[in-house]
């Protein structure tokens, strides 16, 4: 049992976002408000995560809504409304880190072919508890695709189909970009303890 | 059986998601596998671990600076409505939108001016030249290729946008008038007094710093701490303003939980 909460949310939930959403077309601020509250927690946290810093995650929340508000004719209410918005907030935070390296030249790294990965035994925790500051230290030197996998499917709860869905990759990737992820963070936080 | 064939049961174990027979099959092989085991225990503790991970809420600025943007670019309306209630919540909305609008306005151009300091002092080849002079940009890295006066002025336009900021801050959070009247204002008296009073002893603290760094500033106008200083005061008096604002808008839509969270901000300024 994953505990993951279920975005779709049934035709109740489909026909709340649909009405909320026509308001907020219809220009009501009220409405968008409404919306803001009802989602920024979640895709604050997302963001701070996904960039490692509260100040740069404050710029693309922002930037956010104000596409979201933008590309409102666009929801059809296929996708629940919170799964559209973890789309638009991941791929601004994914854009925001490709120009953030563009600009300061960092290298772009991805999981697929790193040694020892798969190695049993050699990375254990050591039963041992993982502090919440050691895990969101790691979480920042993963690659950003693996990274945002993981944020939205074992911290936020959202399923790899929802996962899927937000990040515009098929099912099996998100599982697959979550499995790496956990593997190291499980060599980074194992280090430390050394 | 290789350890690798059981790597993706260990992860649907852990998420719960593996089946009777794929489980059957893991578990069977973890009973003479310690390293499987310990993979699958460590599996649970990141797991858990990154599920208890705390929310984070956005500060109140976000949202004021989203409905600014969209009130500018004309895409909402306020509600129809002829109360003097309503009256009174377009005039603070409007307000509200001013005081974002402003806040964009004036992080941008301290962006550009900072970043025009800082392109001067990482463009500058010779400390020693005859032509330039050493000296230190806000944010402590000294800029040996700019001028004394060049710097100076980027300086003081910097401090003066912060101060334009403030003026206009402090008109639209009315406090011009609750300072000079010694009482709350019309949007002031929405606040209880207790937290009327926190934000004026916040600025007051704030009021002292920026007069300390000034002072400190005259004393020594080259002094990269005393002028980091007081932009950080500056930046702290413009954020508590935009905080007072952001307030007093939830106490009138009686958003109790929004201000106080708000106030708990406040009060670490």
């Amino acid at each position: 049992m994953t505990g993951a909460p279920n975005l779709v949310g049934g035709p109740t939930g489909r026909a709340a976002d649909l009405a909320l959403v026509a308001r907020c077309r219809a220009g009501e601020l009220g409405a968008f408000e409404e919306l803001y509250r009802a989602h920024a927690g979640k895709l604050f946290s997302v963001a701070c995560r996904i960039l490692g810093n509260v100040s740069d995650a404050e710029d693309v929340l922002q930037e956010v809504f104000l596409s979201a508000h933008r590309k409102l004719d666009g929801f059809r209410g296929e996708s629940a409304l919170a799964t559209w918005l973890y789309r638009l907030a991941t791929n601004q935070c994914l854009d925001y880190l490709r120009s953030r390296a563009a600009r300061t030249g960092e290298l772009t790294e991805t999981l697929d072919e790193e040694p020892g990965l798969y190695e049993p035994g050699r990375t254990g925790l050591a039963d041992q508890t993982v502090a919440k500051m050691d895990l969101e230290r790691a979480l920042t030197q993963l690659p950003a695709g693996c990274r945002a996998a993981f944020v939205l499917h074992d911290v936020q709860g959202l399923e790899h189909r929802e996962v899927a869905e937000a990040l515009g990759i098929a099912e099996g990737t998100s599982k697959s970009q979550v499995h790496k992820a956990r593997l190291r963070l499980r060599t980074l936080l194992g280090s430390r303890r050394r | 059986m290789p350890c690798s064939r059981y790597r993706e049961s260990a992860h649907e174990l852990v998420d719960g998601t593996i089946g009777p027979i794929r489980r059957a099959e893991l578990e069977s092989h973890m009973d003479g596998c310690l390293d499987c085991r310990s993979l699958v225990r460590d599996l649970e503790t990141i797991r858990a671990a990154a599920a208890s991970l705390d929310p984070m809420e956005p500060p109140a600025r976000v949202w004021l600076q989203v409905a600014g943007r969209l009130r500018q670019e004309g895409r909402v309306r306020a509600l129809p409505g002829s109360s003097p209630a309503h009256a009174r919540s377009a005039r603070h909305g409007a307000l509200l939108a001013i005081a974002a609008v402003l806040m964009m306005a004036v992080g941008a151009s301290i962006a550009m001016l900072v970043s025009r300091l800082a392109t001067s002092n990482a463009t500058s080849p010779d400390a020693t030249s005859p032509a330039t002079i050493a000296t230190t940009a806000p944010g402590g890295n000294a800029a040996p290729g700019a001028t004394v006066q060049d710097v100076e002025t980027e300086f003081r336009l910097a401090e003066q946008h912060y101060q334009n900021a403030i003026a206009k801050l402090e008109q639209a959070a009315g406090l011009d008038q609750a300072a000079s009247a010694g009482q709350a204002s019309g949007d002031q008296a929405m606040l209880d007094p207790q937290t009327a009073a926190m934000l004026q002893k916040n600025l007051q603290v704030i009021d002292q710093a920026i007069n300390e760094s000034r002072s400190a500033l005259r004393a020594e106008p080259q002094s990269a701490a005393a002028r980091d200083s007081l932009f950080d005061a500056l930046k702290r008096k413009v954020a508590l303003l935009q905080d007072s604002i952001a307030l007093m808008n939830e106490m009138r839509k009686g958003d109790a939980s929004g201000a106080a969270q708000i106030i708990q901000g406040a009060s670490k300024s």
